[in-house]
This record gives structure tokens, C-alpha cells and sequence, in this order.
């Protein structure tokens, strides 16, 4: 998000990226998202090696590259968040087998509860009450 | 369910619900995490993943591990193997990688790859700058155990002794271990590899698959 608050554009922008928020599970993708990514980096053997070892190696690149498609498929089309997200979870717990320990751990957690909150998601809810009381004061 | 094509960021075009954005009609609804539904799926989730993870300590489930980039430090006191392959190669780091130095940002290591090893107290660790990252595991009864196993060290030390040697053949006619070298490099392979107070220094380290009971995982002063 640009930081900038000063000019109208940039309200704009900053409404715009509100409502685009509101409308899908956002913090839900954006952690599974995260954790695909930080899986893959903890796996830096060169492709070549990968190679050698055959399928097995491979699983350990496959598992986190579709974590992080499911994180941004889930941001990018929300509509269908359940299959995502019960995929994510799966795969999430898969890379404890193949991929690192899930990237020490760190990555399978990030990817765990990320796909627990975009399952639990739901559209069109009524507002906080914390943000009731705010708007009628 | 209505939904629309892919939104992007930029334009910020969203799937409207019926009183999104409507900016006199007070509150707009938002989407939110239902604790309940949530809780559907992260109390399997959290069991099952109790279960792996108590599974993997007790050894009965196999950890696969492909990780390198940093140099790190294998020690094991004795390690028992079938299919042994051993040559040299090159590694290439990533582009501008900060470990690079003055290396071009290549390493001359030797690739060494054992179908079936059994390994003694394995330790490994990684330094992290002040802290080691450190794992062992298999100082119990039960030994680790791995599958194809391949390490690109820079340095090996132990007492070794091998059965049915072969010395001095091109890398990539290589048979016992199942992994094949670049064409016109130096290479040797043996039937079975034993080496006693094993210790590497590796760059690159894929194997297949690690059996490790006991599995310790700890951050610590010291390395292995």
C-alpha cells in the first residue's frame, strides 16, 4: 500500500484497497500465500541436483509453488475460497514430508492458519460493533 | 454465487455485494472470519499435524530434506552405506548472492551420492551468524536412515573403507548409486561405504528420503 496520505489519489486508493479487502479473505490468502513463498525459500539446491534425486525432490518444490497459487487464487477468486483453502491445508501439511520440515516449521504454520481463515470466511457480514459505535459517533 | 472475474489491485474493480460502497446507507458490509467455521478445519488440521510430527520423532515417517545455500556441517560417528558414487562438479550460487566473495559466485565441490545409508548420531548445523541452527537425531537405538542421499561437500574427513572399489572411471557411467556426472570427470564408485567419525562440510545437500528418530531441533551456541 502506498503510504503517501496526503492527496485525494491516494484516499482513493486507500477506499479502493479497503472494499477490494472486505471482499474476499484477505489476511487468509495472504498468509498461505506467505508461507508457499517462505517454504520455497528455504529450498535452495540447484534444479540440477533436484533432478538427480527425481520425483521425490520435485514433491518438495511442487507442494509450496501450488500453496502460493492457492494463497493467490484465493485473493484473485474468492468465489471459490472453500476448495482453495481445503487444498492449502493439505498442501501445507504435506511440506512437513517433503519440503523441508514445511520450512522449518515457520511456513507450514504461516500456510495452516492462513487456510484456516479463509475456510472460516464469509461474505457479507455485519459490521464490527467497534466500527458501529465509531461511525455514529 | 455471483462472482466476477479476477480483480485486480490496481483498478480496484471488486465483486460487489448488494450494499457494499454505498456511502449514505451508514455501514457497509464486510466479509469477516467466522471463529466457528474456522475452528471446522484448524482442530483436524492441528491433530494431524501433532500426528506427523510426533510420527517423525518416533522415526516412523520419513522427512525429506533439500536444503543448502550457506555452507553447513554433517557429523555422524559412523555411517554404513550400499552404492556409493563419488565426483567432482561445480555449484552455481544465485545471482549476486552476498555469500559469493570473490568466488565468481561458483564452488568447486565433490558430489557424493549413497543409495542406502545408515547414519550414527547425525548432527547437523548450520551457522546463522552467532546462533547455529542445530538437528540431530538418531542417538538412540534406532539409527537414521536415508535413501538416495546426495551431499556437494567441499570437505569430508573420517576413516573410510570400502568394498569393490572402482577408482578412475569417466562420472558418467556411473552405476551404483544410481546418479550420473558430467561426461570426462574423475570420478569412483564402490559397492559398499563405511566411514567412521564422519565429518562434512557441505554446500548443496539433497537426499531422498531421512528416517530420523529422536529428531532434535534447536538453536545453539555451538555447531556440531
Amino acid at each position: 500500500m502506498s503510504a503517501g496520505a496526503r492527496t485525494d489519489d491516494s484516499r482513493d486508493l486507500r477506499d479502493a484497497f479497503r472494499r477490494w479487502r472486505a471482499n474476499r479473505p484477505f489476511w487468509g490468502g495472504l498468509l498461505l500465500t506467505l508461507g508457499g513463498a517462505e517454504i520455497l525459500l528455504t529450498e535452495k539446491a540447484s534444479l540440477k541436483v533436484v533432478l538427480h534425486i527425481g520425483m521425490q525432490g520435485l514433491a518438495g518444490y511442487l507442494l509450496p509453488t501450488t500453496m502460493l497459487l492457492c494463497g493467490l487464487l484465493i485473493l484473485f477468486n474468492p468465489a471459490q475460497r472453500l476448495f482453495y483453502s481445503l487444498l492449502g491445508i493439505l498442501l501445507s501439511l504435506g511440506t512437513w514430508v517433503t519440503s523441508n520440515l514445511g520450512g522449518f516449521f515457520v511456513g507450514l504454520l504461516l500456510g495452516a492458519v492462513g487456510s484456516c481463515l479463509a475456510f472460516g470466511w464469509l461474505p457479507d457480514q455485519k459490521p464490527r460493533r467497534r466500527l458501529l459505535r465509531r461511525e455514529h459517533a | 454465487m455471483a462472482s466476477s472475474p479476477d480483480a485486480t489491485a490496481s483498478n480496484g474493480s471488486t465483486p460487489e455485494t448488494p450494499e457494499s460502497g454505498s456511502a449514505a446507507g451508514g455501514q457497509d458490509r464486510r466479509g469477516r472470519v467466522r471463529l466457528r467455521r474456522a475452528a471446522v478445519m484448524a482442530i483436524p488440521a492441528t491433530a494431524v499435524a501433532a500426528g506427523l510430527m510426533i510420527a517423525t520423532a518416533q522415526g516412523a515417517l520419513g522427512v525429506q530434506f533439500a536444503i543448502s545455500g550457506m555452507p553447513f556441517t554433517v557429523t555422524a560417528t559412523e555411517l554404513n552405506g550400499t552404492g556409493f558414487e563419488q565426483f567432482g562438479g561445480l555449484d552455481n550460487m544465485a545471482e549476486d548472492s552476498p555469500n559469493a566473495g570473490d568466488t565468481g559466485g561458483q564452488v568447486l565441490i565433490v558430489t557424493s551420492a549413497i543409495k542406502n545409508a545408515t547414519l550414527d548420531h547425525l548432527c547437523q548445523s548450520v551457522d546463522l551468524g552467532g546462533t547455529n541452527l542445530l538437528i540431530t537425531a538418531g542417538s538412540g537405538s534406532d539409527k537414521v536412515q536415508a535413501t538416495d542421499l546426495t551431499t556437494d561437500s567441499t570437505e569430508l574427513s573420517g576413516n573410510a573403507s570400502f568394498n569393490n572399489i572402482e577408482i578412475g572411471n569417466d562420472a558418467s557411467t556411473l552405476t551404483k548409486a544410481g546418479v550420473q556426472g558430467p561426461k570426462g570427470v574423475f570420478s569412483q564408485q564402490a559397492d559398499t561405504v563405511r566411514i567412521a567419525n564422519l565429518r562434512q562440510t557441505n554446500y548443496a545437500t539433497t537426499a531422498g528420503v531421512f528416517k530420523l528418530p529422536g529428531l532434535k531441533l534447536r538453536f545453539s551456541d555451538q555447531g556440531c
